[in-house]
């Protein structure tokens, strides 16, 4: 059984990818959105004069282009499944629901750190030359943008699932996720801070950000994991 | 039918005696807190930042300044800090020889010095100049913030129990309790906002406790923003009842998030009201809890009601 649901599991995500690797749809919309923040972020910065440091703000500039990549990646992928009937195949097939949770999770999750993990280098490019990082703390953002992206994803997926089938699909999973997603964007931030900035107590307010985000992540993923066996057949 | 009317009407009743009562009880029996004189200005952003003012302390009040900043000039010397404690010396009698043993905690550590009348102690107080009518929104503001918290709780109960059985009824008293929410959520941060203004000086201000709250009222939108936009009656049953458990987590750390890191938003300390002021708040509390019951019944009423004029309509067209 446990072999039969890693075989599901691995099918729903390799199918995901290789569609992904097709398309490549979901990578470029997110990649290009991405940049088109930062086109924003430098023209909200512009007028802030040469003494303004770009790091004080980095942490909360980082994960406001995160959530909303995140939030239109989310919206295409549970769109995809719902035009092209995959998620009714899906639930036809005897797979178990918390398998097709999971694969999905796991999926938006891939796509998403892959368009994060080109944003960092984008964005230190643009907006942190000539700024001293804490070197040592700054390869500790990576952490960070993983224990996020894994609280991201999870709810996200659930909210996606029931925003797909609404009549204003973006709006209403922007309006269900980012008030739900407010805790651990709070301590992404403050823990990525910490990491960028430094400080006396950094590493201390590094790693509560980090146990917040945690803590975050358990509590809804497993409120996402019992809720989702309802939401996909609805 | 009938009966659940009545039980209404009752409940809105008593719950708006009770809340007269309260409002009277308000103004007329708990006390205005004096913060004419407090030790430590309370709020960094109060629009009545108060200036520090050097008080002359009568030899046996010295004991009601523990922990304020005292400066007690003796024959000895002068010292000055923090007032940890002050008790009258044993033996030392009450008439002229009076004298209080008061311990001071300095930069060096803490010192004992006996005071006697002669003595000039002074303590750094902040004067406010008037007292604090702003704190008698706390009677209702609290309150109606306490049930929005407790409708939420029932909202997400009936969420769940629709979950487990699927009937109908359920969802429809999930949502009920969720309007209440969304009316109860409403007061509170109309109550609160006018609140802040009078003691921060500010409208707004990004606090935990006004964060967290502020992210509920979103979230209770949200809700309803999620209902009117699914076509299909099963699947909005559903969609709601798991998105109000969700967003249900939020309640618990809106509630205690104040005691557990720092925030300007004040909290209720065990012991900290004087009786009359107590009895008025849970004279109030009540109230509030029985309009709230009141109105979920009667929108419970209408509910029914609606159903029962479409029953006759399909039994007339059929």
């Amino acid at each position: 059984m446990a072999s039969a649901s890693g075989r599901q599991f691995r099918a729903i995500l390799r199918k995901d990818i290789v569609m992904e690797l097709r398309t490549k749809e979901m990578l470029m919309s997110m990649g290009l959105y991405a940049l088109l923040t930062m086109v924003v972020y430098f023209v909200a910065l512009s007028q802030a004069g040469s003494e303004f440091d770009p790091r004080t703000i980095a942490a909360g500039l980082l994960w406001l282009a995160f959530i909303f990549t995140s939030l239109l990646g989310l919206n295409r992928s549970l769109v995809h499944e719902k035009d092209q009937g995959c998620l009714e195949a899906l639930l036809l097939s005897p797979v178990d629901r918390p398998v097709i949770f999971f694969a999905k999770v796991v999926g938006n999750l891939t796509f998403l750190l892959i368009v994060e993990a080109l944003t960092i280098p984008v964005f230190a490019f643009l907006f942190l030359q000539g700024h001293a990082l804490e070197s040592g703390a700054f390869s500790l953002v990576p952490l960070v943008m993983v224990a996020g992206s894994i609280g991201i994803s999870g709810i996200g997926t659930l909210l996606a699932t029931m925003s797909v089938n609404t009549s204003g699909k973006d709006f209403v999973l922007a309006m269900l996720f980012i008030p739900l997603v407010y805790p651990l964007l709070l301590g992404a931030v403050t823990a990525t801070n910490a990491a960028i900035v430094g400080g006396p107590d950094a590493m201390m307010v590094f790693w509560q950000g980090m146990a917040w985000v945690a803590g975050y992540d358990v509590v809804m993923l497993l409120a996402s994991y019992g809720l989702y066996e309802f939401i996909v057949g609805a | 039918m009938k009966s659940a009317n009545t039980r209404a009407m009752v409940a809105l009743v008593i719950g708006a005696v009770l809340t007269l009562a309260a409002f009277i009880g308000t103004f007329f029996w708990a006390a205005v807190p004096d913060y004419g004189t407090v030790s430590q200005p309370k709020y960094s952003f109060s629009a009545r930042h108060p200036e520090a003012i050097d008080e002359r302390l009568a030899h046996d009040y010295i004991g009601n300044r523990v922990g304020y900043e005292v400066e007690v000039v003796t024959d000895e010397g002068t010292v000055t800090g923090t007032l940890v404690a002050a008790e009258p010396k044993e033996g030392s009698g009450d008439g002229a020889d009076a004298v209080m043993l008061a311990t001071v905690a300095t930069a060096s550590g803490e010192q004992t010095i006996e005071v006697t009348k002669d003595d000039e102690v002074t303590a750094q107080i902040y004067n406010y100049g008037k007292p604090d009518w702003g704190q008698k929104i706390f009677y209702f503001h609290v309150p109606i913030a306490e049930i929005s918290f407790i409708v939420f709780a029932v909202a997400a109960y009936f969420s769940v129990r629709f979950i487990m059985t699927r009937k109908r009824e359920y969802d429809t008293k999930s949502r009920i309790a969720m309007e209440l929410t969304m009316t109860f959520v409403a007061l509170t941060m109309a109550t609160g906002i006018l609140w802040t203004k009078a003691a921060w000086g500010v409208w707004w201000q990004w606090e935990p406790r006004l964060t967290t709250y502020f992210i509920m009222t979103l979230l209770v939108v949200a809700y309803f923003v999620l209902r009117n936009s699914v076509e299909d009656e099963e699947r909005r049953a559903l969609y709601a009842a798991a998105f109000s458990i969700l967003a249900f987590i939020d309640a618990p750390i809106s509630f205690f998030i104040t005691r557990l890191i720092p925030s300007t938003h004040p909290v209720i300390e065990s012991g900290g009201l004087q009786p009359p002021m107590l009895i008025t708040f849970i004279i109030a509390q009540i109230g509030m809890l029985f309009v709230g019951y009141a109105i979920y019944r009667l929108r419970m009423g209408e509910m029914e009601l609606r159903d029962r004029i479409e029953r006759a309509k399909t039994e007339l067209e059929g």
